[in-house]
């Protein structure tokens, strides 16, 4: 069909030589090009193919219902070494993503405050922010995560760790946190499912708050009362539930020392990877999200900020209501792709001892066919980066210019 | 009002105390508002505190003895070892290399019309110098060496007389003598079998910060040519171009560095007949490269769509063919606009090039890893040496930005 549509556009100059003519030239380089990409796209998996029978490696799927019987370092599903290795593989794969969504919210709260006050009045907050940002964007980032992890490693050990008010250790295990766990499960998941529901009714209500604040100019402070009705229905939630269970959804368990060696149990643990990972990540990523940041706000026009001024609004509530929705615009689609990254600067964890999908993968290929397991890490990737983009993409078009 | 009223007329008072001078400023820039003046005390109340315990864990507690054990190992890696370069002294080639950049720049200072390629070459001098004096005994850091390194400063003169007073002094001949001394340097760390004194030394000797700089300039000279190819078949208008450039361009920016370096150790070999041998720093510098590259091609693409449409309209109109409005019109426009991310570019690459750890390779930082590693009582000081290493490459990534921005004044980007 396009050979046909093709050949119809074609007209035969007089004295133009064959070869010279714009749709000969075009064809030509597009089968050329072609050609060669097929040419060596055969020549390699041929090859691949021949060494994997040459040599008999292991090959196909099947390994993944094996048992992967290695450990994984820190872990946030339960896992056992006698699961299969696609289970582990999706145990790694939770790890980096609890890294990447923890990251990524941590750096850009931590980005914006960096970005605002690098453009503030005040000399001082200015100039601090830039040294901030021209140390931590400068640096690579695996020096910056060794740097966290030998800090974190120089903490005293378990016996002589700090401890904070007996509820929070730190020492060069880790951080240990007083941490909710559910005493019951049912009861649990109804008053999650309450929790949800509050949350909800708080968005309707503060979506139905704002509009009638914008259509009749008259105070409805829909922020606070969605806050109010959130936590109202939260905690009637939580009475009711705990009268017909019986008991409460969740109990705060407490970290303590335990047997010999003072290990700590109970609460929640982040170890000492994890700790240095976040730490490296967040504020390398905080300081490119910062300077991104900086170049929206400072994208909207002055007249914006000085008729806002003029109006009567206060210089935060100017760049709240005025000045940053404005660069919202020019600043997500830069920041999404700071929030991929920081998902794949994350396969550094390895270097600092935290398994990550990366990680996991590479001691994989020692047990299993390493063709097939970088098959599934680069479609693990692929999938998280796709979920970003589509992520992005959608806010993106929620606060993007409607037509006038 | 009633001193405006007494001043006679004609008499230009000088402005109040309060808006001008030290205390002018420090009103309009720290106390301009009452949550200013908070901020500021805040402000300067904790920087004071991290500043006391900072400087005094950098003066009195910290160990910095590691980094002076290590010495020239974090330059050269393993490359002076016994294994490497059996029987012979071979820390005369990485220093010759560093005289032939001291060449390079000094022809730089002379040819540029900009102070900053001056304050280069005379910083790269003053260092080598400082490190030419360095009080090491005699056994430690022979005479050889030392002089070999205070060779830096005549080096740089001598590039800035050729350049002054031969006709090698335009940009078109240091371009060719960079690259050619590129070559020469390869050869030179690298070695050629036969010649006495120059025995091939293994790649997978090469380490330290020399790894790091050949990885890196290696990756930037390729990775623009290639991003450039690819962000113009990206916006080809030839289907199955237009295809290949896409598909390889997100599977690039898709993966994470480490991870496709890592599928290079293992399928790569696989790829290739089995005659057909490839080693693990030609594979790492390939890989850097094509994923520098895709980078590259989305800023390029991001420069080329910037352009207003009228340049090519206007270049097709004056009769130009296809190829030359893209090398004449749209390119040079499109390059000039995107400086800023191309050189963000070539930054985060000098940055990646420390991920060939994956591979084993013993760059800098994987060096010091394992020289801490291996020797636990340097465990207590890998704070300080991680410290050094981020100050090394914060220096080499500030002065890769730094010249951005004086190309950008230069060419006058956002003035037109």
């Amino acid at each position: 069909m396009i050979m046909i549509e093709a050949l119809r556009g074609f007209t035969y100059y007089k004295g133009v030589p064959l070869w010279r003519h714009a749709l000969v030239i075009q064809w030509a380089l597009q089968i050329i090009s072609g050609v060669i990409v097929v040419v060596l796209v055969t020549t390699f998996f041929t090859n691949i193919t021949n060494t994997i029978q040459d040599r008999e490696i292991p090959h196909g799927f099947s390994f993944l219902s094996r048992e992967y019987q290695t450990p994984i370092g820190q872990h946030f599903l339960p896992y056992e070494s006698s699961d299969s290795f696609l289970y582990a593989f999706g145990v790694a794969a939770t790890n980096t993503i609890i890294v990447s969504v923890v990251g990524v919210i941590l750096a850009t709260a931590l980005g914006i405050v960096v970005g605002v006050a690098r453009i503030s009045g005040n000399w001082l907050v200015s100039r601090t922010s830039l040294i901030y940002i021209e140390v931590f964007r400068n640096v690579p980032l695996l020096v910056q995560l060794f740097f966290w992890f030998y800090v974190v490693l120089a903490l005293p050990p378990v016996r002589q760790g700090y401890v904070i008010a007996d509820k929070i250790y730190i020492n060069n295990g880790g951080i240990s946190l007083p941490w909710p766990s559910a005493s019951n499960w049912n009861a649990a998941w109804v008053w999650l499912a309450v929790v949800l529901a509050s949350l909800i009714a708080a968005m309707v209500l503060h979506r139905a708050l704002t509009q009638r604040e914008t259509l009749t100019g008259r105070a409805s402070y829909p922020l606070v009362t969605g806050i109010v009705i959130a936590v109202a229905i939260a905690v009637a939630g939580w009475l009711f539930v705990s009268a017909a269970f019986g008991d409460a959804p969740f109990a705060i368990s407490d970290p303590a020392p335990q047997g010999t060696f003072g290990r700590i149990a109970g609460g929640f643990t982040i170890s000492g990877g994890l700790m240095a990972l976040l730490a490296g990540l967040v504020i390398y990523t905080s300081s490119f999200i910062a300077e991104i940041v900086r170049a929206g706000i400072q994208s909207v026009g002055r007249g914006q900020t000085e008729a806002a001024r003029s109006l009567g609004l206060a210089p935060m509530a100017a760049l709240r209501h005025v000045t940053f929705p404005q660069a919202l615009r020019v600043i997500i689609p830069p920041l999404i792709s700071q929030c991929l990254n920081l998902t794949k600067n994350s396969s550094l964890a390895g270097a600092i001892g935290y398994s990550d999908l990366a990680n996991v993968a590479k001691t994989m290929t020692q047990t299993a066919p390493a063709v097939s397991i970088y098959v599934l890490l680069a479609a693990a990737y692929l999938a998280m980066s796709l979920t970003y983009s589509l992520i992005g993409n959608i806010y993106n078009r929620s606060i993007r210019l409607v037509g006038n | 009002m009633a001193s405006a009223m007494d001043t006679p007329p004609g008499v230009v008072l000088p402005p109040p105390i309060t808006e001008r001078g030290g205390v002018g400023w420090a009103y309009a820039n720290l106390f301009s508002t009452w949550y200013n003046t908070v901020l500021t005390f805040i402000y300067a109340a904790l920087l004071g505190v991290a500043l006391w315990f900072g400087l005094s864990w950098i003066v009195l507690e910290a160990d910095w003895k590691v980094i002076a054990t290590l010495g020239g190992r974090l330059i050269i890696g393993q490359y002076n070892t016994e294994f490497a370069c059996p029987g012979q002294n071979c820390f005369w080639r990485p220093q010759a290399s560093l005289l032939l950049v001291s060449v390079l720049l000094g022809m730089a200072w002379a040819v540029s019309r900009d102070k900053a390629a001056k304050r280069i070459a005379i910083g790269v001098a003053a260092i080598t110098v400082v490190f030419a004096f360095l009080p090491y005994s005699m056994d430690q850091m022979g005479l050889d060496v030392r002089l070999l390194l205070a060779a830096n400063v005549p080096a740089v003169a001598a590039g800035w007389v050729l350049a002054r007073h031969t006709p090698l002094g335009t940009v078109r001949w240091i371009v060719m003598l960079g690259v050619l001394f590129f070559l020469v340097i390869l050869v030179l760390i690298g070695g050629v079998p036969g010649v006495p004194g120059l025995q091939p030394v293994s790649t997978i000797y090469w380490g330290g910060l020399m790894l790091n700089l050949l990885l890196a300039v290696t990756g930037i000279t390729l990775s623009l040519p290639i991003g450039i190819a690819l962000a113009l078949g990206r916006r080809s208008s030839l289907p199955l171009v237009k295809l290949l450039c896409v598909v390889f361009i997100e599977v690039m920016r898709g993966m994470p560095l480490i991870t496709l370096l890592f599928m290079s150790q293992v399928l790569v070999p696989l790829a290739f007949p089995q005659d057909f041998s490839t080693n693990s720093l030609f594979r790492a510098g390939i890989i850097l490269t094509l994923f520098s590259s895709a980078y590259m091609a989305e800023n390029i693409r991001g420069g080329l769509q910037a352009l207003h449409p009228g340049q090519v309209e206007a270049a097709r109109a004056l009769g130009l063919a296809g190829w030359q409005t893209t090398v004449l019109i749209s390119l040079p426009q499109a390059i000039r606009n995107v400086i800023p991310a191309i050189v963000g570019q070539f930054i985060s690459l000098f940055k990646d090039t420390l991920l060939v750890y994956i591979i084993g390779m013993l760059d800098v930082v994987e060096f010091s890893r394992a020289f801490i590693q291996g020797n636990a009582e340097y465990l207590a000081s890998a704070r300080e040496l991680f410290l050094f290493l981020a100050l090394v490459f914060w220096i080499f990534t500030y002065t890769m930005s730094y010249v951005s921005r004086r190309v950008e004044v230069h060419l006058r980007v956002g003035q037109r």
